[in-house]
């Protein structure tokens, strides 16, 4: 019985399916905002509960539902503890897979210490190196987003049989300010009418084939003083 | 008469032993013997050495000197057999082949690294490498590799390094362990070890001395050389040889085939590891137990056609076990999972057991055996066992689930979901959740059980399905929402003294009574019919092919890839089961263009990679 079910499970992983990832970054004039990730990865609920239900893939670990939702509350419990970052709120969704994260920051650079502190605490992480990068530089004019080099080197790590999982999916960066936004370097990058939002939506594959596709840098009018 | 004598001829020819398969240990369990070797001439060395039944010998010959070489041009003689062998137990490991010798100098171009030793065998040069002993005795030849069990090695190391009054070799570090061990939640996978320099055994002051590890490497080649002494002198003083022990394995050498295997489960390592716990805590069992076993022998024959192999396959057992079996196996096939199976199914199997008969055979065997152990612990097993033989209702257990099934694999479909969505508004680029449709691919499976009782899935199912709502009656099927993977139905049928689990909504919809017209053909049922209780077929393209070899443990994902790329059709068939065998016929029928002697080659080694 074990052995058919295991056949079940292994020829679903072949099958093609989707992520949807969308980071939501609000910055308002004094600098601090609002940071909210969103992962919904309900259209491929076949195939990740597929995996999920392994034991271990390619001689790896699988990890469970429960250890995955234990290591995300871990992240925010050691993010709640980071100076300048408030209201971190988590939801899980574990019958859609629909992971939202959101917090609020005081500043851009708290915000980036606050991830990158909690990112070590969880994974153990020995070597920082990448996480000296600042993907993330905020002036009060100027935002610059890179992507971070952290998840490139993880990413690198992505077999072939995940990647399947990236192709049909899509990345959608927002970031929102209080004041109108002058001009966006990326090209296909949406303002929205009122010129106080952007939107830059990108394939997951092929931004895992060229992480730049998601570097950007947005120019924001002066404030005005009242 | 001319054809008579040929006929003779081919007869007599058949019937000789060539002298390779006297080289056979008797030690060996599992053997492949290519009988009309003629098919691998075409085939490289380099080739051969590529399957898993060479990759314990292989070292010597996969040392670039084989290059471009043929099988042909390496001295063997095609008129004798090439015999594969391997055998293992809790002290030792063997493995090698025996062939016939044509000429020795080319030979010895392929066994390039191998140095000749003194020999105290008439008539028999002996040569030794890093790994394998090659041995040579009039126009044939052995190569072997034989080495004694880790454990084996350990548990005469450990005798001698305590009984010269040493303390234990290695330090044990506890944070170390701790570290290395236990505490791994937050990594993917576990790190190998790596010991401190204070962790290796304790040099010792006295040059003269062994340290732990350097004694344990002398009992080892210690050990490796009496082990293989004791199977030279078998082989060359005693003349002792499988073939001379065991007389059903010669006996195969008269049959007219391409290739035999011969594969002795009562001294399969497997067998006595699935006993390991009735050998040390009851061994009065055990014995008993394992000699249930004695007989249990399985027997093959391998017949090459155009375009088809042959795999004949007789498991022989004791007459205990082979009353269990021929008990267990007196079922009639069920017709009606013939309606179930779709005439263009990718694969199915049927498995006609009587597990009421089955299980009356197997308590009036194995009971006497336990209940005769002295033990608190297996005296209350035994009490309760039959407290529930005298008051469960086997009538009503034995007709719920009767034994029988079948499963089959239907391809892959879309089947329908839910899945969110995030919309976005375009003049603030807000966004939320929205339930959409979604199609997913999935394979679709059916697993289907006779019954003699619908009534009892039926009270199951109507007291589950007051307790949730996901579990929803129609009028010939249920069905349980989001059952698999949280995603998709599972659909249940109970009609025609079956009930089927399946997550096909085409046949629990459309076809709760079968497929009718597109059911599995009348000959084919047939022959199902007048089979025994085990059936298969399996479309190689459409089924192997797509299994991903990486979820497999490397015994199951070698067995699959040896068959990847292939394409052509596998049918499994057996006999009726007496209480002395049960005979299998796997038919493999090949479409591809390759070699016949490679389709050969590859089907010895699934095999080889199954049993061993």
């Amino acid at each position: 019985m074990n052995k058919v079910f295991l056949f079940c499970l292994s020829l679903i992983l072949l099958l093609s399916s989707c992520i949807e990832l969308i980071d939501d970054l609000t910055i308002h004039n004094d600098g601090s905002g609002t940071f909210k990730y969103t992962m919904n990865l309900s259209s491929s609920k076949i195939k990740v509960n597929s995996i999920l239900a392994l034991d271990s893939i390619n001689g790896k670990k699988v990890l469970s539902k429960a250890e995955i939702k234990s290591k995300i509350n871990l992240f925010a419990s050691h993010l709640k503890t980071q100076a300048g970052i408030s209201n971190v709120s988590v939801s899980i969704n574990d019958l859609e897979l629909i992971v939202k994260f959101s917090c609020d920051f005081t500043s851009v650079s708290t915000l980036q210490n606050g991830l990158k502190n909690s990112l070590i605490a969880i994974n153990n992480i020995k070597n920082t190196e990448d996480l000296n990068q600042n993907w993330l530089s905020y002036d009060g004019e100027v935002l610059k987003r890179n992507i971070p080099l952290f998840s490139i080197t993880l990413s690198d790590h992505v077999k072939e049989l995940d990647i399947d999982l990236l192709k049909t999916g899509n990345y959608t960066s927002i970031n929102r300010f209080d004041r109108p936004i002058v001009k966006v370097e990326k090209v296909g990058a949406k303002i929205n009418p009122s010129r106080t939002a952007c939107m830059l939506k990108v394939s997951t594959y092929d931004l895992h084939k060229n992480y730049s596709l998601i570097d950007n840098c947005i120019y924001l009018s002066p404030i005005k003083n009242k | 008469m001319k054809k008579l004598m040929f006929f003779l001829l081919l007869v007599n020819f058949s019937n000789v032993k060539s002298q390779s398969e006297l080289l056979i240990p008797k030690e060996a369990i599992t053997v492949f013997s290519i009988n009309n070797i003629n098919l691998l001439q075409k085939i490289s060395v380099d080739e051969l050495i590529q399957y898993e039944f060479m990759e314990e010998v292989h070292q010597e010959l996969f040392d670039g000197s084989t290059s471009e070489k043929t099988l042909k041009d390496a001295g063997i003689d095609f008129n004798q057999r090439l015999n594969v062998f391997y055998g293992k137990n809790n002290d030792y490991e063997l493995s090698g082949f025996t062939f016939g010798v044509s000429d020795l100098t080319n030979l010895f171009e392929v066994f390039d690294d191998f140095e000749e030793l003194q020999s105290k065998y008439d008539n028999t040069k002996l040569y030794g490498s890093f790994f394998n002993n090659l041995i040579i005795k009039n126009n044939a030849a052995l190569l072997i590799r034989f080495e004694p069990s880790y454990e084996l090695v350990n548990r005469k190391t450990d005798s001698i390094w305590y009984s010269r009054g040493n303390l234990p070799p290695f330090d044990f570090n506890e944070e170390a362990f701790n570290e290395e061990v236990f505490e791994t939640e937050d990594s993917t996978y576990l790190e190998p070890i790596i010991y401190d320099q204070e962790e290796l055994p304790i040099e010792i002051d006295d040059p003269n001395e062994k340290n732990y590890n350097e004694l344990r490497d002398s009992v080892q080649i210690t050990l490796q050389e009496a082990l293989l002494t004791n199977l030279l002198d078998a082989l060359f003083i005693d003349n002792l040889n499988l073939v001379k022990s065991d007389t059903r394995f010669s006996e195969q050498f008269t049959h007219p085939c391409e290739a035999t295997f011969y594969f002795d489960n009562s001294r399969s390592f497997k067998t006595a590891n699935g006993l390991w716990y009735f050998q040390t805590i009851m061994p009065s069992i055990y014995k008993d137990l394992q000699e249930l076993y004695t007989g249990n022998i399985i027997l093959g024959d391998l017949f090459l056609k155009e375009k088809s192999i042959d795999f004949m396959v007789k498991t022989y057992y004791g007459e205990e076990l082979g009353d269990i079996y021929s008990e267990m196996n007196d079922a009639k096939f069920d017709k009606n999972i013939a309606k179930y199976i779709h005439k263009g199914n990718s694969a199915f199997f049927t498995y006609n057991v009587n597990m009421k008969k089955a299980y009356e055979k197997a308590y009036e065997t194995i009971m006497p055996i336990i209940s005769a152990e002295k033990n608190a612990d297996v005296a209350m097993n035994v009490l309760m066992l039959e407290l529930l033989n005298e008051f469960v209702d086997k009538d009503a257990v034995f007709d719920t689930y009767k034994g029988s099934m079948f499963g089959t694999f239907n391809g892959i479909k879309k089947i329908n979901t839910k899945k969110i969505e995030f919309i976005y508004d375009e003049i603030t680029f807000e966004y939320e959740e929205q339930e959409t449709e979604a199609v997913e691919d999935m394979p679709v499976f059916t697993l289907g059980f006779s019954m003699g009782r619908e009534d009892i899935p039926e009270i199951i199912l109507r007291n589950l399905g007051k307790l949730t709502s996901k579990f929803e009656k129609h009028d010939d099927y249920w069905v349980l929402k989001n059952a698999i993977l949280e995603a998709a139905p599972l659909y249940m049928i109970s009609k025609n003294n079956l009930f089927i689990f399946t997550n096909d909504e085409d046949l629990a919809v459309n076809h709760s009574d079968g497929y009718g017209t597109n059911s599995l053909p009348k000959k084919l049922v047939r022959k199902l019919k007048r089979g025994g209780f085990m059936n298969g077929y399996l479309d190689i393209a459409g089924t192997l092919n797509r299994f991903p070899s990486d979820l497999l443990n490397n015994q199951q994902s070698e067995m699959i890839n040896s068959l990847k790329g292939k394409s052509g059709k596998m049918y499994l068939g057996s006999s009726k089961t007496t209480n002395k065998l049960t005979a299998f016929n796997l038919k493999y029928e090949f479409n591809g263009t390759e070699y016949s002697g490679q389709h050969l080659l590859d089907l010895i080694n699934t095999v080889y990679i199954f049993s061993k």
